[in-house]
Formats: structure tokens, sequence, C-alpha cells
């Protein structure tokens, strides 16, 4: 077995046991890179020309290889978030997530694909091209983290950050058959994540293992002054090795989600599921969540985009990114440099936010859809009532083919509402991988209650006792 | 139709976006579409409904309102192409 093939906490317990180095881990992660990239193309910036560097040789970190989503600032390393608009701009300083990473030791090989600033769900609508799903090359990866995933399920690194906004880490996992959380909203700092829907981000991690994800969550999972949105309270334990039984615990299905169509695997994912989790002693309940069956997609997509149009309107050319220098006028300059900065779906959603929050229509769309949220918010504080998690899907369907795209976009749009409601409601939630459909892995979510984080994920190495873990996807090589 | 292809444009630039015509071809669709989509609302009650904020957020932290150093300014300055000194030099903003 090669060392890019262990999960994270073997490569950690390995190099304690000092079985093999950092540097060799670093040697085997490249060597993969360097196998699989060009079929792959996860990546935006290489930062693995040369053997970096650990800051803390005595960090639970040390000398462990990651790989972060775009839009996550580096200090003076490329970030772009997969928008022309950035051009080449090195930030002057780090994502407080990435410098808590940094300080635990771990080591950078480079910043990875997503959909630009974060709006798509395929990895596709990326300035540099696409990503393709490491278990099947003709697939997509999901989005819009998909470079993150997709590191993660090729063996590229154990672990990775991305960023969630309404499924952004947690169908990507799904589509690449890796461990995703989408954690409490305040949990992780934004601080130097670069903002799409501000009250709705979130950075999170991917590992192939949900032990894996409690290691990283007790290492960024912590108060940051530069996020006033960040919890104040004292750090989560994020330290239980074993498993907490789940016995009595109860577990919902949502009554409106019933009878939605899913693709078959996913359907028998569900069952499974379901009968492990009685079989562990787990009560399975049903919830009502008839305003979110309903409502939070176009509640979602109406403040995301509000949200969006605000958080952009920060790209003019004048102190980052590209520019032109030979404008007669401000005007003609920020024009010229947003017009041809900006992809047509961030100009899609720019122009809708615009068009939500003028004056003459803000309380008709902005508003209610504010109202709205505060509906869904209280629906799911019932439900959490009556329930410790709630088991859905993350998608109805499985990852599709590259190219292929429903011309309406709204249909589209409703493929995510199984993800969506847990970021307006500032849940977290877990992708979890129950095994393959073929070659595709297929995956689920559990959903806790706000700052219910560390449970979570205890819930989740529960299932992933029964489930297994998933394996090395091919990397496009058969 | 909610909004026409001339209204569209309007907002794209006051977006300072400049579409061409396929982009706004395409603009048009996705907002009436998208428009349509949220004429759901209409079928809730919404009088007496607080805009949603999160519980733990009514209490705003506030830092102590004093001035910090920022190490890496050249960093910042480096970055774009509009520098005079210590200045952002942007192009003239009032009309001719």
């Amino acid at each position: 077995m090669e060392l890019y093939e262990l999960n994270l906490h073997f490569l950690l317990e390995g190099l304690k046991a000092k079985k093999f180095s950092a540097s060799e881990i670093f040697q085997s992660c490249k060597r993969r890179i360097d196998e699989c990239e060009g079929n792959i193309h996860a990546f935006i910036t290489r930062t693995d020309d040369k053997e970096p560097q650990t800051e803390n040789a005595d960090g639970i970190l040390a000398g462990i290889p990651t790989v972060l989503k775009d839009n996550l600032c580096t200090k003076g390393i490329r970030t772009t978030a997969a928008s022309k608009i950035l051009g080449n701009w090195r930030p002057p300083y780090d994502a407080t997530a990435w410098k808590y990473l940094r300080e635990a030791g771990a080591v950078l090989m480079g910043k990875v694909n997503m959909d630009e600033f974060a709006m798509g769900n395929t990895c596709g609508n990326s300035a540099f091209g696409p990503t393709y799903n490491p278990n099947d090359i003709t697939r997509v990866p999901g989005g819009s983290s998909g470079g993150s995933a997709a590191a993660v399920s090729a063996g590229y690194v154990p672990f990775a950050l991305g960023s969630d906004t309404g499924g952004s880490i947690r169908q990507p996992a799904s589509f690449c058959g890796v461990q995703g959380l989408k954690p409490t909203y305040g949990m992780v700092s934004r601080y130097g994540l670069i903002s799409y829907g501000s009250s709705l981000d979130q950075i999170g991690p991917f590992a192939r293992t949900v032990r894996d994800l409690q290691i990283i969550m007790s290492v960024i999972a912590k108060h940051d002054p530069m996020d006033s949105s960040c919890f104040r309270e004292k750090n989560p334990d994020f330290s239980h090795k074993d498993k907490v039984s789940i016995k009595g615990k109860r577990v919902a299905l949502v009554k409106e989600f019933q009878d939605f169509t899913l693709d078959a695997p996913i359907a028998d994912a569900m069952t499974r599921t379901r009968k492990i989790l009685e079989d562990e002693g787990a009560i399975i309940v049903e919830v009502s969540l008839p305003v979110v069956a309903r409502y939070a997609v176009a509640c979602y997509y109406a403040l995301a985009m509000s949200e969006a149009h605000t958080n952009l309107e920060r790209y003019d050319g004048v102190r980052y990114g590209y520019t032109v220098t030979d404008a007669s006028g401000v005007k003609e300059m920020f024009e010229r440099v947003r017009s041809y900065g900006f992809g047509s779906e961030v100009k899609s959603r720019i122009i809708a936010g615009t068009c939500l929050t003028e004056p003459s229509r803000c309380d008709e769309y902005y508003v209610a859809a504010t109202k709205v949220r505060t509906l869904i918010a209280q629906e799911f504080t019932r439900a959490f009532g009556e329930t410790d998690f709630i088991l859905q899907p993350v998608t109805p369907s499985l990852p599709s083919k590259i190219g292929e795209v429903d011309d309406d976009e709204m249909k589209g749009y409703e493929t995510d509402l199984y993800t969506l409601p847990v970021n307006l409601a500032g849940l977290p939630g877990l992708s979890f991988f129950t095994g393959y459909a073929g070659n595709l892995p297929v995956g689920l979510q559990l959903i806790g209650p706000r700052w219910s984080d560390p449970e979570l994920l205890n819930a989740g190495l529960i299932l992933e006792a029964h489930l297994g873990t998933p394996k090395i996807a091919n990397g496009g090589k058969n | 139709m909610k909004l026409t292809s001339e209204e569209v444009n309007d907002i794209a630039l006051e977006s300072r976006l400049l579409l061409t015509e396929q982009e706004l071809a395409g603009a048009v669709r996705y907002i009436n579409n998208f428009l349509d989509m949220l004429d759901r609302f209409k079928e809730l009650d919404l009088q007496n409904v607080e805009p949603f904020s999160f519980a733990e957020a009514l209490e705003c932290p506030l830092r102590e309102d004093k001035v910090n150093d920022f190490s890496n300014i050249q960093a910042i300055f480096d970055e774009s192409e509009h520098v005079d000194g210590q200045f952002f030099k942007v192009p003239r903003i009032m009309e001719e």
C-alpha cells in the first residue's frame, strides 16, 4: 500500500510511531497528483514544486499535506475564486481556518478548483475549466467545492477544506465518495473566505473517514475575533475517538420528502441506513417541514443572490485583480472590468440580486425572503423538539455527465432542496458515504440542531462502522 | 413576463455590467423565471413575521475603537496597478 492511500488518522499514528516520515508522505502524495492530475484537473494553483516545510513539527497535523478551495485566502499565494476578475491576486493575509491548520503543522499542496465565486453545483462553472470526477471522469465531481472533494477522493491529500453556502461541501462529497461536514454557521471562522452569501457561507472539511473530520474540526473550530458571527463559548469537544451509542436517539425522515423521486441507489441507501440506525437502537420518527419543502428553494436563491450582488460590488479593478489602465472615467473602468471579469452565471446572479433589492421591489422579494427564512428556521426548531437528527438524501440523483446542462436553471435549482435549507437555518449537515452503485459512490445526509456538530460526527462514526469507508478513486486510470 | 429586455439592461447597467445581446437574452429569461418562482411567497401571510436573524447574533460583539497596524501594507499596494504613493488612484469621477 502506498502512503497516499492512508487515511489521516493512520498517517498520524504512523508518523508518531516513526514508521515513515512527513517527507515520505509528501513525496507519495506528489507522485499521486502527478499521476492523475492530467485526468482530474482539480488544481488551479499547485504549490508542491518543492517540499513545503511544516511550521510546527510538534503540531497535531505536522507535515500532513492538504489543499484548499480557491476562495480561501492564502498569504502571498494566488487566490482566484475561479474567476478572471481576481486575476493573479495574492492576498496579504491568511484565512483564519488555514492559519489554524498551518499552525497545527499542515502543509499546502495547492489551491483547488470550484465554481466561480462558489456559484454552481458541478465545478464546471470555473474560469479555469472543469474538474472531473475521480471515480468516473465522464462525470461531474459536484460543486462548488468540486476540486476539494476530487483531491481527497483521488488520494492527492488525506483532507481538504471547502465552503458550503447551499450544499457546496455536502453535494461534491457525495458525488466523489468522501465524507464532508458543513458545520453549524458560526462554528468555523469565515475570516478570509471570499464572500458569496455571508449569512449562509460556512467553511468545512472533507476527508475519507468521519474520524478524520473530527480531527480537522478540533483544529479549525475555534473562536476568532475577526469574525463577529463566530461562536464565543468554549471550544467544542471533537476529541471522542470512541463511538457513543445512539440507542434511544430519534432520527427523523421528512414527511414531505417521501413522495419525491430518488435514483434507485439513493433510495436503496436510505432503506439500508434506516435499518442500521434501527439495529443500533435509534428510533425512527417522522417530522413535517411543509414550509421548507415548498419555499426553501425560492427563499434561498432570493437571499443568496441579494447578498452576492452586495458582496461582489467590491470588484472594481482598483485595488486588486483584473483591471484596465486606459479608461476615460471611473464608470467606464468599472463596466469594462466587471463585464470582462465575471462569468455569465455570476452576472445573472448579480443582476437578479440587484433587481430583488431595488427600493421598488425590496419588500416584495428580499424582505419577504428574510421573513420566509424565519418561518423555515422556526420549523426546524420545532422539528428538533421531536427528533435528534434528520436523515435525508444529499441529492435526488447520482452525478451527471460532464456537459449535461438543464436549460431551465430553476429546475436545476430545485435539486438543491435537500441541502440548502440547512444553510438557511444555520444547521450542521454531514454528507456520509454509504457504498457504490457500479463505480459511482452514493452519499446521504444527516442533519442536527445548531451546535450539535460533535454529536452529528459521533452518529457518523456509528454509520461508518456499518457502511465502511470509501476506497481511493481510480483517478481516471483504468 | 415581468421585466422587459430594456428593464433588465437598465438593472445590469446599475450593476456596472455591459451585456452582449446573447447575455441579455439569457438574463431576461433567467430573471423572469426566477421572479415567477418567487411568486410563491404571496401564498404566505408574512404580515407579523420578523425578518430572520440568528438568535445568538442579537448582541453585536464590539472591538475597541482604535487603529491597529497592518504590517503587510506593501503587499496590498503590490497587487494594484493604480497606486500613487500611499494612495489608490482612480479615473475622474465627475463627468465632463
